[in-house]
């Protein structure tokens, strides 16, 4: 059934939109990205969530780092902290560690995660802390102009290698899951549905989730991760795959030509807080013994 | 009266000199001790614990020493001139094997000084079965030499050894006795005494803290809730304190990835409302710096505790400096003004350590406390009020009600330049803090207007803290009224600067000296004030450029007289002593421009 055949009008799809609550979700703002960037689809995706998970607004915060993804805490109604270029990561760590009834969003783009921040990406996954880590792949460096990033495919043309990006990129999801990140996941801006469903999931798991997020740069990338190309390359993973399976989900990670949407790798393991609570047990028990 | 215990690392210098300290303060002498000791920690480096003894708080360590022990004469050799006239330097008489020339400590004993030589070796042997507890032998010369009772050394040892069995602590206790009864029994020459102590009245309970002792017992005081530190010398003992201290009180401390994860999650941790802290050194504070300048703009408050070693880069890890008064003030981009505050002594210390937490909830701002690595590692007597910790830690600035409907204004300008303060969790006072310039909201907005206004904010809501209640600023000590000599002196110089001061005066020089607790904002009337009764004003402090005092010229456009040193240790007392003479003839060449 194609969109012709039943007409969707807008002022039916604003009432929609305002009688489903998740505007409540959005600050009064309007975002600075340019027309049709894919995060427009991803702040839609997490107040959708949001809204369908009943997130409570005054126990939320979305931290960022610097990049036009970072600008993300300005368009939502929620606490938020835009943060250093690349230190998402140990600020919201330091903000779960002292109040872990909050929910924590991070938030950053490709360059802020893999070029500057990439140190902390292991720590934060290694620790579990119970945060959810949204990655915004646009593949290059948007809020200053177009330059090469570590997610840049070879062969991109960009203001820092105008002879073309000889160098081959990261593969963030091969990185998350050698790391163990407790939940690795992975969805596509031009896929609305399937992304809201993910960052719901994302939120939701106990743990540090990280949803890697392939999204176009409509300014400073005509030939690499466009509409077209993305919408020709991406694929579900294979019915049957079996999140529980680090080495399958690692098989699936390698395909980098054909990139797959859905949950990689999800285990449930002891978060920073129950580690914070077991250790303060024993010290107080070591305390009392010694007294 | 000061002792020094010299050896190579592995010979026990560094454990008898704790427990000589421990024991003296059980007795009632105030103690200041600090020990110097190599980067490695196997080898032959030297060891050398120094002590000193008074009946009264002293407030560094003197030139001279009244006794040297010598466990190894290699190292011992060549500090065998700090040993004062009429003083004991005391030694092993039966070295193991043939010493080649001038290498026994017999060789280099000056006219005027009193050595002991003493089979050390041969009494441990004889007493404790092993050579391994010379260092107690020796300990125990000494204090019989002072005539001081053995009962508190011996319980000092069974603490400190009970874990590792009672033979071993009967071994080492027996090694003290045949030592004091050998010192004791020895016809004494030297003129080293102790005076005997009166306990006093009991103000408050004296215990025994070095100075990163005395900042983890501050926070946990100041009840704080979350740490994030990264290892690096001379701070990390805090950190390994604190590890301890925090669990058992259901507090939380993170060791991070770095330095810079370190003081990003104090500063998530202090968004959130909760006292959070982290303690580094130079390097460290190098790699935060950035994050410092988030900390000011977004108004966060968090408290970074520094500990300043030789520098630049990886420098002199083991060694003192204060060459980082320049990086702890300015060393972020941009305006970015906060608090600066540095102890001079042990107690100090601990008293920052709390006022640090209170200033920064209070002006919203992250606050750097100064230590040095001479600070960090002495030890001192300390007295704590029996009234408890002396912080108000209450003081937020409280928030207002909402009234329905209405915008948070986190960065409202106000008065006094402190806006209330929301935190996640206040009901309907959603907002975003940045790093960005932003309007009174906390949205972008870099309009010149905007960024005065935000500018002027930032800067002059620190001007309260020069009045920040139950806190010293600056403090003149010495002669009242017009002096020949000034000193203005911050962090551990301080201590030294008094000391000299003391020798002046008993010269007929009038002196006086000024410490510096608050460095930025910088208290410009007090110094001024002080800089007006002085005929000429000395700086002393322990680095090359002098960064304090282009600080004070530069804020007063007055000329001071540098004396900067760098070292490796505190600056001697003799230097500065020698240095007000000069200043006191009146032979002023214009060093200062």
């Amino acid at each position: 059934m194609s969109i012709m055949e039943k007409p969707v009008f807008v002022d039916a799809k604003l009432q929609e939109v305002h009688a489903s609550g998740r505007l409540e979700y959005r600050s009064r703002s309007l975002p600075t990205w340019c027309p049709g960037c894919g995060y427009f689809s991803i702040v839609e995706g997490i107040t959708y969530a949001c809204n369908a998970m009943s997130l409570n607004k005054d126990q939320s915060v979305v931290v960022s780092g610097i990049g036009c993804a970072s600008r993300f805490p300005f368009f939502v109604n929620l606490f938020g902290f835009h943060t250093l270029h690349g230190r998402v990561l140990p600020v919201a760590t330091g903000i779960k560690t002292a109040n872990d009834k909050l929910t924590v969003i991070a938030i950053g783009g490709d360059g802020d995660g893999f070029a500057i921040g990439g140190g902390h990406i292991p720590h934060a996954a290694k620790r579990n802390v119970d945060i959810t880590y949204l990655l915004f792949d646009n593949g290059i460096y948007g809020l200053t102009k177009g330059q090469t990033s570590p997610l840049s495919a070879m062969g991109l043309r960009t203001s820092t290698s105008p002879f073309d990006n000889p160098e081959r990129p990261l593969n963030p999801l091969m990185m998350l899951l050698s790391y163990e990140a407790s939940w690795v996941g992975q969805s596509y801006a031009g896929r609305p549905d399937h992304l809201r469903e993910m960052i719901a999931q994302a939120i939701a798991h106990r743990g540090f989730s990280y949803l890697h997020i392939l999204s176009p740069c409509v300014a400073f990338d005509k030939t690499s991760k466009t509409y077209v190309n993305l919408g020709l390359q991406v694929r579900d993973l294979p019915p049957g795959h079996d999140s529980s399976n680090l080495m399958a989900a690692m098989q699936q990670a390698q395909n980098q030509e054909r990139p797959a949407l859905g949950v990689y790798y999800q285990s449930a393991r002891p978060t920073l807080s129950d580690s914070f609570e077991q250790l303060c047990a024993r010290a107080k028990a070591a305390g009392e013994a010694k007294s | 009266m000061q002792i020094a215990l010299c050896g190579s690392a592995g010979d026990g210098t560094i454990a008898a000199g704790d427990i000589l300290r421990s024991a003296v303060a059980a007795m009632g002498y105030r103690v200041i001790c600090f020990d110097v000791y190599p980067a490695e920690i196997r080898g032959f480096g030297k060891c050398i614990a120094r002590l000193r003894i008074t009946t009264e708080q002293s407030y560094s360590l003197k030139r001279q020493s009244d006794i040297l022990v010598s466990l190894d004469d290699a190292h011992a050799i060549p500090h065998a001139g700090e040993v004062r006239d009429d003083g004991a330097v005391i030694y092993e008489s039966q070295p193991v094997a043939a010493c080649p020339e001038g290498g026994h400590m017999s060789g280099h004993v000056l006219p005027g000084q009193i050595p002991y030589g003493l089979p050390i070796r041969e009494m441990a042997e004889k007493y404790t079965g092993g050579a391994r507890s010379r260092n107690l032998v020796v300990l125990g010369f000494v204090a019989g030499l002072l005539g001081l009772t053995p009962a508190p050394f011996l319980q000092i040892i069974e603490k400190k050894f009970a874990k590792q069995g009672a033979a071993v602590v009967a071994r080492n206790q027996k090694g003290f006795q045949a030592g004091h009864e050998a010192g004791a029994s020895t016809f004494k020459l030297d003129d080293v005494r102790v005076a005997p102590v009166e306990k006093p009245e009991a103000a408050g309970q004296v215990v025994m803290l070095s100075g990163n002792a005395a900042v983890a017992m501050g926070c946990m005081d100041a009840e704080l809730d979350t740490f994030f530190g990264y290892p690096i010398t001379p701070a990390t003992s805090i950190m390994e304190r604190l590890a301890v201290a925090m669990p058992k009180r259901g507090r939380r401390l993170l060791q991070t990835e770095d330095e810079i994860s370190a003081v990003a999650a104090a500063i998530g941790a202090g968004y959130t409302g909760a006292r959070s802290a982290t303690a580094t050194s130079g390097p460290g504070l190098a790699l935060m710096a950035e994050m410092l300048g988030l900390a000011t703009i977004a108004e966060v408050p968090c408290v970074i505790f520094v500990s300043q070693r030789g520098g630049p880069s990886t420098g002199m890890p083991t060694k003192t400096e204060q060459s980082d008064l320049n990086a702890a003030l300015y060393g972020s981009p941009g305006d970015s003004q906060r608090i600066v505050i540095a102890p001079t002594n042990v107690e100090g210390c601990y008293r920052c350590a709390g006022k640090a937490f209170e200033m920064a909830e209070r002006y919203q701002t992250p606050v750097l406390v100064l230590l040095d690595l001479y600070l960090s590692n002495r030890y001192e007597t300390v007295t704590l009020a029996d009234s408890g910790p002396p912080f108000n830690l209450d003081d937020n600035k409280p928030m207002r009600r909402l009234e329905a409907g209405e915008l948070y204004r986190r960065y409202a300008l106000t008065e006094d330049g402190i806006s209330p303060r929301a935190v996640p969790g206040d009901a309907g006072c959603m907002h975003v803090i940045t790093g960005l310039e932003h309007n009174e909201l906390g949205r972008p907005d870099d309009r010149e207007e905007t960024h005065a206004a935000m500018s002027r904010k930032r800067h002059d809501k620190l001007l309260a803290a020069l009045e920040h209640p139950d806190f010293t600023v600056a403090k003149r000590f010495g002669d009242p009224g017009r002096v020949q000599v000034g000193m203005l002196a911050w962090g551990s110089t301080f201590g030294e600067c008094l000391e000299a001061m003391f020798m002046a005066h008993s010269e007929g020089i009038t002196c006086a000296a000024m410490k510096v607790v608050m460095l930025s904002p910088f208290p410009v009337q007090a110094v001024r004030a002080f800089m007006d009764s002085c005929d000429v004003v000395l700086v002393p402090e322990v680095n090359h450029e002098g960064q304090f005092a282009q600080l004070v010229q530069g804020i007063l456009a007055r000329p001071v007289v540098r004396l900067s040193r760098v070292p490796g240790s505190p600056m001697p007392v003799e230097l500065i002593l020698e240095e007000i003479r000069r200043l006191a003839r009146g032979i002023v060449t214009a060093i200062a421009s």
